[in-house]
């Protein structure tokens, strides 16, 4: 099946200046596009079917009927989605090696870790909210920091690792339920409480965790969804049908 | 009011947002999207149901949330539980205003409209009420959105139970509720992803329809010729231009 490219360069393009095209960074253009017949999107929340017309850098487009964003071409999003993504898994590193918060009192001396907190609820004996904790706060965002960057490194260069859409797929089920931004706050909160009680320290893991925070809606914020489903989908395409 | 894609045979793919052609046959429920392989429906299946029942299952688990302990302390003074609500007046009486306010909001205003916002949701697509559709496009963004900041009363326990354990001084540990609190926020967190919207404009397109065939000098059944087909989407800049459309 011959695919034709969106952009007007790639029109007669062999396979290695295909690869080229898609691992060099266009200002002002859009993403690469398979074409088969004419591309279109659906608004998921009204179902208008509309054109998906290819985007300058910086624009939207957003629903004709309802007013939704559909989709939007954000500058740099592969280096964003992949700088932001290994800083992130570097900060979550340091994170689970270092104590949020410690605290002295009496002689007896306690420190706050994720991987203590979920003990904790394991040991009280509510292994439910231990299972949930773990899910919440240490699985999910690494699943979706780790996702993002399994799936963009490879894509700088037009590639894709083997498994790329099982972890695409994986990667946008786990995304609602990543909280370590909850987790934070839940922190802050707790030691409006604990100030009273006894001298509270903070520690490398608290800043740490700050910066995963920080990190993981940079780099979920920095690349469209549409345009890494395009890119991945032209990566996935055997090498014998680009040249085609 | 544009047609919509699932009237011209066309789904879009929930995970990756590709649109492929379906067809209507019972044969076509087993259709997948070619490029992420995620099954394909033109609307989410059993939405509504699944909405409901999991709603309701929210709203048993949130009476157990708000009248057991959610932790407990032990101390020199004895034993004292502490519900939601308590903890919520405990932090008024001490003067901390704001951590009040966040546990209070987070922990009984967030998931009370969360529901009661659901509620409203499923009784539109229903078509018990009649509301502007883009009005409730609006609540169920920002129901989707708001969800998951009610799990940080969780949370509070979490670190305060790891935190508070000074042996004979004082001993925090999480009460019966705090599961049920998190059974609650999943549930909610759940039932709003099972939720469809487009069964809201469903419903909405519909009600035009009906209304434009009352009227004789019009007398066709269908969409208009200009709406048919496929429409463009609008191409903004700066996205402050979005507040100027109409």
């Amino acid at each position: 099946m011959p695919v034709r490219y969106h952009h007007p360069a790639a029109a007669a393009a062999t396979t290695t200046t295909v690869a080229a095209l898609m691992k060099r960074h266009h200002p002002g253009l859009s993403w690469p596009q398979i074409q088969d017949g004419p591309m279109r999107v659906a608004c998921h929340f009204c179902d208008t079917l509309q054109e998906s017309p290819r985007l300058r850098e910086g624009d939207a487009a957003y629903c004709c009927c309802c007013g939704r964003q559909l989709y939007r071409n954000r500058a740099h999003s592969l280096a964003r989605a992949v700088s932001f993504s290994s800083a992130g898994l570097i900060l979550m590193v340091i994170a689970h090696s270092f104590p949020f918060l410690s605290m002295k009192s009496g002689g007896l001396s306690t420190r706050l870790t994720l991987v203590e907190t979920v003990f904790t609820f394991w040991g009280e004996g509510s292994p439910l909210l231990a299972v949930a904790v773990t899910f919440f706060t240490i699985f999910a965002p690494l699943v979706l920091l780790g996702g993002l960057l399994y799936i963009s490194v490879p894509l700088r260069y037009g590639a894709a690792f083997p498994g790329s859409l099982t972890v695409a797929c994986w990667f946008q089920r786990f995304e609602p339920w990543s909280m370590l931004e909850v987790f934070l706050l839940g922190i802050l909160v707790s030691l409006l409480k604990l100030g009273h009680l006894a001298h509270v320290t903070y520690d490398t893991g608290l800043w740490a965790l700050a910066g995963v925070v920080v990190c993981t809606s940079a780099a979920m914020a920095g690349i469209d969804r549409m345009e890494l489903w395009d890119r991945l989908e032209i990566a996935q395409q055997p090498v014998t049908e680009r040249a085609a | 009011m544009p047609e919509p894609a699932a009237l011209q045979g066309f789904a879009s793919c929930h995970t990756c947002g590709k649109v492929s052609v379906l067809s209507a046959d019972p044969a076509a429920e087993t259709a997948r999207c070619p490029r992420c392989r995620t099954p394909l429906h033109l609307r989410k299946p059993y939405s509504l149901q699944r909405t409901w029942a999991l709603l309701l299952a929210a709203g048993a688990l949130y009476v157990p949330a708000n009248l057991l302990p959610i932790m407990e302390v032990r101390g020199i003074q004895g034993a004292q539980n502490s519900t939601i609500l308590s903890g919520v007046i405990t932090f008024w009486q001490m003067g901390s205003y704001p951590v009040a306010i966040i546990i209070f909001t987070a922990s009984v205003v967030i998931p009370l409209m969360k529901v009661a916002a659901l509620v409203w949701l499923c009784l539109a697509a229903q078509g018990h009420t009649v509301s502007p559709p883009r009005a409730l496009n609006r609540v169920y963004y920002i129901t989707e959105l708001l969800g998951r900041w009610s799990m940080v009363d969780v949370f509070v326990v979490a670190v305060l139970a790891t935190m508070v354990k000074l042996g004979a001084l004082m001993t925090i540990t999480p009460g019966p509720a705090a599961v049920s609190f998190a059974g609650v926020v999943i549930l909610t967190m759940f039932s709003a992803m099972s939720f469809d919207p487009r069964l809201i404009w469903d419903r909405h397109r519909e009600s035009l329809l009906n209304s434009r065939n009352a009227d004789p000098a019009v007398g066709d059944n269908a969409y208009g010729p200009e709406e048919k087909g496929i429409s463009t989407p609008t191409l903004l800049h700066n996205p402050c231009d979005r507040l100027r459309l109409p």
